[in-house]
């Protein structure tokens, strides 16, 4: 790290504090300068002869011939000044101990985090200062989905269906259960990276906002107060002002300006994904954070087949989601993804409505998909792998692995042709769907089942789909048949009854409803399932980790790791702190 | 919250050090890593500017502090490179650990800013102030 951070500010301005006993000042300098010119420069500052300068840095005295760089001196750093007075020359003589530093040579990059340099915002939000309200978030920033900007904006714009979706119980469960909040916030790559990375640097000089990202309350109320544009309007006013408060802290405006960039607005962005996305986006990192959630996953899942708006959108928003945060780290929770019903889903609508699936791929969010597939073979050919249509079907999956490449190198959104080819291969799966009706209850799925999806997840997920998706979802549905619609009223009907409270019934495939019975099963899962154990046996791994770091005092680390989720980085940063 | 937990020695250390860097504390004390490259975090250099209205006035003092295998449990060995005279810096240049109240009350979450801050505090005791200094040099 602190190599590509001195390349990149190679010749670059840094700034650095100099401090008398009385008083302090922001010196701008090169950062390849060398002490002499500092001095220089501090001498005009503090309008004191240069000869009378001495220059203390982390307990070393500066020599003129000596470099900003020699000396690890960085953007936001604390330089000392004592300013001697002119009739005496009694300073002490540099002693021996200053020798090794002359000594040390200036190749050698310092072993520890180098200090942030502002305009190396990790996420180029750079840009983005100001304290716009939340309309802005997400814009104008390359590094935001398309899809995110388009959802985030629909739900600013749309407080009403917002609160829908808050209010929606599934919702509202998972948002009382501290373990998947901090999943979905983890799951954004932004998001991670301000809780892990970051702090470091921000705990000292706001601990609070370590304490915020570790307050499971705050991170709730992040979320709930989307539900109330007032209250929201309250807390934006209310940090405007602890903002301005911030701004008296050494280093001032912009360690303001980067909290604001790097935490308010990741943390902003990762709430509305959170529950702009869809609650698949949590199954999948309750599954690839190693919960019991595995064995449903690779159960064949019950009517994927069916119509479903619902799936659909869902599956749709949380490919995308999940995308965002694609490249290899992601990959895990990527393959979890498509295992997911959502999307089994969704491949069984595209290849039963080649209309669909003409208007999926337009949709720009297929198309990231689509590119981050290109980019990882790997990838495609997982999907295609752990798609039960393809996994029963040796052949077919073959077929398609072969002309998969081909088809997204050809960037077949933008060529009608390719698409065209693919609709037919579509269409061939179509037959094959209806020339062999005995593939499918092969898979453990019963044919014709009526499509249930879960209580709160459609009314959650529909919401949602509509909005992102607005244009191709109301063509897709016009596309498919009627029995979508009504189907999944009947579900919304039955989902406000439904029993939301978790259950530890194993599913049952074939049963009366056993994908409704199964999520409810998942659901229960993320809710109590691990919470239920101790937390010497929960986080047992972390508690390994940290004894090994040092940390000796069990009782601390539990209560620690409990705090923070068991998150081990967190869980450290903690006990630190708490000293 | 939770007190006494006892932090590691490194996370330690690196947390004074970036205190250190950033400058933390009223500017008179300061401290860093002797080396740069020194990963063991063990020898630390340090200054203390000499209190206005006491002999020590106008003098930058320079310390070598020694934070050693079992840091922070063990009290770091600090010592005077500038020569300097005080009670409780013995003629060699080391601090004696019996004299400074910090280093003999030392306790897990003390600091190496405890210890240079104590020093500097000690230099404005009457019993030290109006010590008449020896001349610029450093100890052998």
């Amino acid at each position: 790290m602190a190599d590509s951070e001195q390349t990149e500010n190679s010749g670059t301005e840094i700034t650095i504090t100099v401090k008398t006993p009385k008083e302090k000042q922001e010196i701008k300098i090169d950062e390849n300068a060398d002490v002499k010119k500092l001095k220089e420069l501090v001498g005009e500052k503090f309008k004191s002869p240069i000869e009378q300068l001495c220059l203390i840095f982390a307990g070393k005295i500066l020599k003129e011939n000596d470099t900003l760089k020699q000396h690890g001196i960085k953007d936001g750093l604390t330089i000392h000044l004592v300013i001697k007075s002119a009739n005496k020359t009694t300073a002490a003589s540099p002693g021996p101990a200053d020798t090794p530093t002359t000594t040390t040579t200036p190749s050698v990059p310092p072993s520890r985090p180098a200090a942030p340099d502002v305009s190396a915002s990790p996420f180029g939000l750079g840009s983005m200062g100001g304290l716009a309200g939340l309309s802005n978030i997400g814009m104008g920033s390359a590094n935001f989905m398309e899809m995110q900007q388009r959802m985030q904006q629909q739900v600013t714009q749309n407080p009403e269906m917002l609160r829908q979706m808050m209010e929606n119980p599934f919702v509202q469960q998972m948002m009382s259960n501290p373990d998947v909040m901090r999943q979905l916030m983890m799951a954004n790559p932004q998001m991670r990276d301000v809780m892990e990375v970051r702090k470091s640097e921000f705990y000292i000089r706001n601990p609070e906002i370590t304490h915020m990202l570790n307050n499971p309350e705050l991170m709730r109320q992040t979320l709930e107060l989307a539900r109330n544009p007032s209250m929201l309007q309250e807390l934006m006013r209310s940090q405007d002002r602890a903002m301005s408060n911030l701004e008296s802290i050494p280093g001032g405006f912009n360690a303001l300006q980067r909290m604001y960039t790097d935490i308010q607005e990741p943390m902003m962005n990762a709430a509305q994904e959170g529950f702009g996305s869809n609650p698949f986006s949590g199954l999948v990192s309750g599954d690839s954070a190693g919960t019991q959630a595995g064995r449903e996953n690779t159960d064949p899942l019950p009517n994927p087949w069916a119509p479903q708006s619902g799936g659909t959108s869902g599956s749709t928003s949380s490919t995308t989601s999940t995308s965002t945060t694609s490249t290899t780290s992601q990959a895990q929770g990527q393959f979890g993804m498509f295992n997911t019903p959502g999307m089994s889903s969704l491949m069984s609508q595209m290849s039963s409505n080649p209309q669909l699936m003409q208007n999926m791929l337009q949709a720009p969010y297929m198309q990231s998909m689509m590119e981050s597939m290109t980019a990882n073979p790997e990838l495609a050919n997982q999907i295609l792998g752990t798609n039960p249509m393809f996994a029963s079907n040796p052949q077919l999956r073959e077929q398609f692995q072969q002309q998969l490449p081909t088809m997204l190198q050809q960037n077949m959104m933008t060529n009608p042709r390719a698409l065209e080819a693919m609709q037919q291969v579509m269409q061939g799966m179509q037959t094959l769907n209806s020339e062999a009706p005995g593939l499918f209850p092969n898979m453990g799925l019963p044919a014709g089942m009526a499509p249930s999806f879960p209580p709160g997840m459609v009314g959650g997920s529909t919401t949602t789909g509509t909005t992102t998706t607005s244009t191709s979802t109301t063509s897709a549905t016009t596309g498919s048949t009627t029995e979508t619609s009504s189907a999944t009223a009947t579900t919304t009907a039955s989902g406000t009854t439904g029993n939301m409270g978790p259950t530890t019934t194993p599913a049952t495939p074939g049963g009366v409803d056993p994908f409704s019975n199964m999520m409810t099963q998942m659901m229960g899962m993320m809710a109590q399932g691990n919470a239920s154990q101790p937390p010497e046996q929960r986080f047992a791994n972390q508690l390994d980790q940290l004894a090994m770091m040092g940390f000796v005092d069990r009782e601390a680390n539990i209560r620690a790791l409990q705090a923070t989720f068991g998150d081990v980085n967190q869980a450290i940063e903690r006990l630190l702190q708490q000293r | 919250m939770a007190q006494g937990v006892l932090v590691p020695r490194n996370f330690k250390l690196l947390d004074e050090l970036e205190k250190g860097e950033k400058g933390l504390g009223d500017g008179t004390i300061s401290w860093g890593l002797a080396d740069d490259a020194d990963n063991t975090l063990t020898r630390w250099q340090c200054t203390i500017i000499g209190p206005s209205k006491t002999n020590f006035e106008g003098r930058i003092y320079n310390l070598t502090v020694e934070c050693g295998e079992h840091y922070p449990k063990e009290r770091p060995k600090v010592r005077f490179n500038t020569k300097v005279r005080m009670n409780c810096v013995s003629d060699n240049g080391e601090v004696n650990s019996k004299q400074l109240d910090e280093l003999k009350n030392w306790q897990t979450h003390s600091s190496i800013k405890n210890v240079l801050s104590g020093i500097r505090r000690a230099m404005t005791l009457k019993e030290n102030k109006n010590f008449q200094q020896p001349n610029d040099g450093t100890f052998p």
